[in-house]
């Protein structure tokens, strides 16, 4: 009786098992898509070519309603190769990809997206050159 | 049809009796040598390349070295008098004197042995010195010893590749003085120098030092500005007819080129590869805030030469940066 009862338990958990290993979604790049909505930048950095912040410490601003990044360079920046990183809320990306050598003579737009995929908040990032 | 496959089993057996025999090698006589290449960076012209050859004898007395390379060294090529041993004291290595008569001749190194009763395993080093007629080309060598009782034993180094690379060490730039390099020359010109020297087209760096710069007297320091940025320049008296090429100019801070450097314990070296390969998409035509052990990869605007600049030392009260360069021909 003991012995039926464990095999009914055992092929239970089994099941249990198999059901509990279903693909999750993935999106494009292979990231793993979950239920997070938060879609926001928390830090911002720009490195320079011998990988070192060009930034002015204390003077990156990241507004989360305006959506905007604002940031100072150190006065003899090359802003036409500059390497943008940032940090994001836990489970989105941003769009497109950051750590590639960019020319921020201009304001810059990145995307970020939620861990979900459904909200996408388009950010502009403006870095200003100590004169 | 089975059967035809039984005359095959003595094949086999015999095949792999023989295959499983011992090997003799002329390293398991009774005098054996062996090979250790000690420089691990690429080999330039203005370094040497360093081999530590041990030897030993059961049988007699170790009575000469030879190193034959394929392609002739540059002075100081051959084998060094000293063998070295650490001091259990202090542990400090130290030399003592092993090899005599040594001499090169040719691409033909040879050396005696030094004390021959006692010194019955040894390891010599021997030194190879690249020549410019080498660069680009391959060399190998083969170290043989023979000892008292007539045998011979040698051993054959794999093939380096000697660096198309062109070194110069510790050019001193000075602030309004030796302040314009050449690359095409590997040297530093002062203004008058350029002037009367019809230099004025070869010149790729300028070397300034300024503290501070700019409206807010930011922190500026040690710079290599192309000919070409005049914002940097702007309160330098260039040599007449000065041409203004656009330098690329790419500050590194991490590549302490152990070559450059000049001293041990940084394994880090450009090769003709990273020269070759370096790109310079948007890159400034200035580097500032230098300091010592960093660099700046630059590629002169004819895209001539590619070079790497290392910052030996700077002197912030002389006005003075001492730097070494690699560089490569590119076209």
């Amino acid at each position: 009786m003991n012995q039926s009862l464990f095999s009914k338990l055992l092929c239970l958990l089994a099941i249990t098992g198999l059901l509990s290993c279903g693909n999750d979604p993935i999106d494009d790049t292979g990231l793993l898509i979950t239920g997070r909505s938060q879609c926001y930048v928390t830090f911002f950095d720009l490195l320079g070519s011998d990988h070192r912040t060009v930034l002015v410490s204390g003077q990156t601003k990241i507004d989360t309603t305006a959506l905007t990044v604002t940031a100072v360079a150190r006065f003899g920046t090359n802003m036409q190769r500059v390497k943008p990183y940032c940090s994001v809320v836990t489970d989105a990306i941003v769009e497109p990809t950051m750590g590639i050598w960019t020319d921020f003579r201009q304001p810059q737009k990145y995307t970020v997206v939620s861990g979900n995929r459904q909200v996408r908040k388009t950010y502009t990032v403006t870095v200003t050159l100590q004169q | 049809m089975r059967h035809y496959l039984f005359p095959l089993i003595p094949v086999v057996a015999a095949l792999l009796t023989v295959g499983c025999q011992p090997s003799v090698s002329p390293d398991e006589g009774p005098l054996r040598n062996d090979l250790l290449k000690k420089t691990t960076g690429p080999a330039v012209v203005g370094d040497r390349i360093e081999f530590a050859y041990a030897i030993g004898t059961l049988e007699g007395d170790l009575k000469n070295v030879r190193a034959e390379a394929t392609l002739p060294g540059g002075t100081g090529t051959g084998f060094d008098r000293f063998s070295w041993y650490t001091n259990r004291s202090t542990g400090v290595d130290e030399p003592l004197a092993t090899a005599g008569d040594t001499s090169t001749k040719g691409p033909v190194s040879t050396a005696n042995i030094l004390d021959v009763a006692t010194n019955k395993a040894i390891t010599l080093r021997y030194y190879y010195y690249p020549t410019a007629a080498s660069q680009g080309k391959d060399v190998s060598f083969r170290f043989s010893v023979t000892s008292s009782t007539g045998k011979e034993v040698s051993i054959q180094s794999p093939t380096y590749r000697i660096s198309r690379m062109d070194m110069k060490r510790s050019i001193v730039l000075a602030d309004g003085a030796k302040a314009y390099i050449s690359l095409a020359d590997m040297t530093a010109y002062t203004k008058a120098e350029v002037e009367q020297n019809n230099l004025a087209s070869k010149i790729d760096l300028v070397y300034i030092y300024r503290p501070t710069l700019g409206a807010g007297n930011y922190a500026f320091g040690h710079a290599l500005v192309a000919p070409s940025n005049a914002d940097y320049l702007k309160d330098v008296v260039l040599p007449t007819g000065l041409a203004k090429p656009r330098t690329a100019i790419d500050k590194r801070v991490d590549v302490k080129d152990a070559q450059l450097r000049g001293t041990a314990g940084f394994d880090v070296y450009i090769d003709d590869i990273d020269l070759e390969r370096t790109t310079f998409t948007n890159v400034a035509d200035y580097a500032y805030g230098m300091a010592a052990d960093q660099g700046a990869f630059v590629k002169t605007a004819d895209g001539a030469y590619a070079a790497y600049v290392y910052v030996n030392a700077v002197n912030n009260t002389a006005k003075t940066m001492t730097v070494s360069i690699k560089r490569l021909k590119l076209n």
